[in-house]
């Protein structure tokens, strides 16, 4: 650490040992669970961004003598339409797909935005400590005191919910973790020796900052960003599901099962399939997250 | 005793300052919808002289901050304001029927009336997570790295990919409609809690099994344990004396963050349940944008979280006096 903050001025010539982000990646590649996750979260996003360039089924072509078929195991059911059709034909297979597409790009949208919101506010917080500390934690307590569903059925009732709104609310309901674990990393972080010793150099408090985020911060909410990539696309499934989400006609696995919920006793599966997708998508990103989690803790521990 | 006084009376400062600061938050965002709360309540046939009466009656033609102190005394009296849509008998009143500000049901009442359920729900829920996940934690910390471990590894993930209004489309559509062993949809007796308890127990239970094998697994590694091998004790012994009262502090910390995360989860199951608690209450009051319900709800979910986390830090202060300090 020391060696880079001095080495705007002298070179010193270190031979530099295997860094924590790389054990962490390393250690949970060696899990089974991590190559399960890794490979159903390939399979399917090539899936979801190849499989729609070259078909010719449509997400949202209205096909009326085609309307409810069932999957393909069942009687009646065909490899034409995997997955079965909805009540107005429409192929549940590429809806799936196009759905899944719509949800990573919102929950990977949020993640990114709620950690850019959240380190921030927790950097300032333990960086600067005295009232400014006192404010934004207050705000990060009543914050947390809301349930993050409440807060968003509050602001997508009021505002029009496009798909960047839908953004913005999730990042603005789930800052505050975030917002936590940085603040008790910088606040150990600032009284450490080169923290002290890039001020004497000149070092700006943004600078300090900025360059406590990389090494310290990240790998320990790696993890946590993975798992809530997954924890983002139920939610934002919920909110299509109560129709405040992304609106139709654009496929949403909520507003596909919500849909499909009509319809649960004579064609059950155009509620339970697509979710069976949407399972499976969120699988795959929780094994990856739980192997993470389970490498940052032999990490903290020292055993790697 | 002294230290705990001090430490109530701290705690509660804070707490009701968190619900000021929610209550003013959601007060305000509901003012910057769109729509005049008068023009809702009596519908799109009345005439225009009518709904501005009607507003100033209600006093919404007056500064903001002058209707957020009127709306903090009600607070304080208990009083959460009028619904724009339900009347006293519990039926949606019609949009268009010419009846005063005055029939409307009180927020409080509405939810007084559907809080018990809730409340039943919420009990039962958690009592199903406790029992899922205190048996496979703890198996899981204790044997860590073998099978025990993996199972809970594996059985948390697939919990927590369970998208909790799918889950719940799915057993009601197998457990109750196809193959008929437990009741759901709308609420008769006591077996009506029982599908929608399970729901949210599966979404809540990962996060539990997962905490408690890591602090039972790191626990376990600790001298005082070793010493109290020596000591001779079993291992039954060490694991209920030691391991599990050092184990109890995270969990029960744990429990107070994640009171947010089951009234959210109790509002979407009920929803799909036809469960008449306040999720369901809150589910319809957005189709119908009745605000003032959506505005207590919020605060009344906020208030609950501030207590239970008041109760969590004195029942861990009990087990753990270092805490104290």
């Amino acid at each position: 650490m020391a060696s880079e903050v001095l080495a705007g001025s002298t070179t010193i010539p270190v031979k530099r040992p295997i860094g924590p982000t790389r054990r962490l990646w390393a250690t949970a590649w060696k899990r089974p669970e991590f190559k399960v996750g890794l490979i159903i979260f390939v399979i399917l996003i090539g899936l979801a961004l190849i499989f729609p360039l070259v078909t010719e089924l449509s997400p949202v072509k209205i096909s009326v003598k085609d309307k409810f078929l069932p999957p393909f195991f069942m009687e009646g059911g065909s490899l034409a339409h995997p997955l079965g059709t909805d009540q107005l034909g429409r192929d549940l297979f590429i809806r799936s797909l196009i759905g899944l597409q719509n949800a990573l790009l919102i929950s990977f949208s949020t993640v990114i935005l709620m950690f850019i919101i959240g380190t921030t506010i927790g950097l300032v917080s333990g960086y600067k400590g005295g009232w400014v500390d006192t404010i934004l934690m207050r705000l990060t307590d009543a914050q947390l005191s809301i349930p993050l569903i409440i807060l968003a059925i509050v602001i997508l009732t009021i505002t029009r919910p496009t798909p960047l709104a839908v953004i913005l609310v999730l990042a603005l309901a789930s800052w505050p973790a975030y917002a936590r674990v940085t603040r008790s990393v910088a606040l150990t972080e600032r009284r450490r020796e080169y923290v002290r010793g890039a001020k004497i150099l000149g070092a700006s408090d943004l600078r300090i900052m900025l360059m406590l985020v990389a090494p310290n911060i990240l790998p320990p909410i790696a993890f946590v960003a993975i798992l809530d990539v997954a924890r983002m696309m139920i939610f934002e499934a919920i909110l299509g599901f109560i129709g405040i989400g992304v609106q139709p006609p654009t496929p949403t696995f909520g507003t596909i099962i919500s849909d499909g919920r009509k319809y649960l006793i004579n064609a059950w599966w155009i509620a339970t399939m697509p979710g069976a997708f949407l399972f499976l998508s969120l699988l795959s990103l929780n094994l990856m997250g739980a192997s993470l989690e389970r490498a940052r803790n032999m990490l903290l521990r020292g055993t790697i | 005793m002294g230290f705990i006084l001090t430490f109530l009376a701290r705690r509660l400062a804070q707490g009701l300052l968190i619900i000021l600061v929610v209550s003013f938050a959601i007060f305000a965002l509901v003012r910057m919808a769109p729509g005049d709360p008068a023009r809702t309540i009596l519908g799109g046939m009345a005439s225009d002289e009518l709904v501005e009466a009607t507003a100033k009656e209600m006093g919404l033609r007056d500064p903001i901050l002058v209707q957020y102190g009127r709306y903090l005394t009600g607070l304080l009296q208990g009083d959460l304001g009028n619904s724009y849509i339900k009347t006293e008998s519990g039926g949606a009143a019609m949009a268009n029927q010419d009846q005063g500000v005055s029939s409307r049901a009180s927020v409080t009442t509405l939810i007084a009336n559907t809080l018990p359920y809730t409340l039943q729900l919420a009990g039962l829920a958690l009592l199903l997570t406790l029992v899922i996940s205190i048996p496979i934690g703890i198996a899981g910390g204790v044997h860590a790295g073998r099978w025990q471990d993996k199972f809970a590894v594996y059985l948390s993930s697939i919990f927590v990919s369970l998208p909790n209004f799918w889950f719940a489309i799915v057993l009601a559509l197998v457990v109750t409609a196809r193959l008929g062993w437990i009741p759901s949809i709308g609420y008769q007796n006591f077996a009506y809690t029982i599908l929608p308890a399970i729901v949210i127990a599966v979404e809540m239970s990962p996060i539990f099994i997962r905490s408690l094998s890591v602090s039972v697994a790191d626990t376990l590694r600790q001298t005082f344990v070793e010493v109290a091998a020596v000591r001779g004790l079993g291992p039954r012994k060490i694991l209920y004396g030691h391991v599990l009262r050092n184990a109890a502090v995270p969990i029960l910390n744990l429990f107070g963050v994640q009171v947010g995360a089951l009234l959210g989860g109790v509002l979407i199951v009920e929803y799909i349940f036809d469960y008449p608690g306040i999720g369901l209450l809150t589910v319809q009051a957005v189709t119908q944008r009745d605000f003032p319900v959506i505005q207590g709800v919020a605060i009344l979910s906020s208030a609950i979280f501030v207590v239970v986390n008041i109760l969590v830090d004195l029942a861990a202060a009990r087990i753990d006096p270092r805490l104290e300090s």
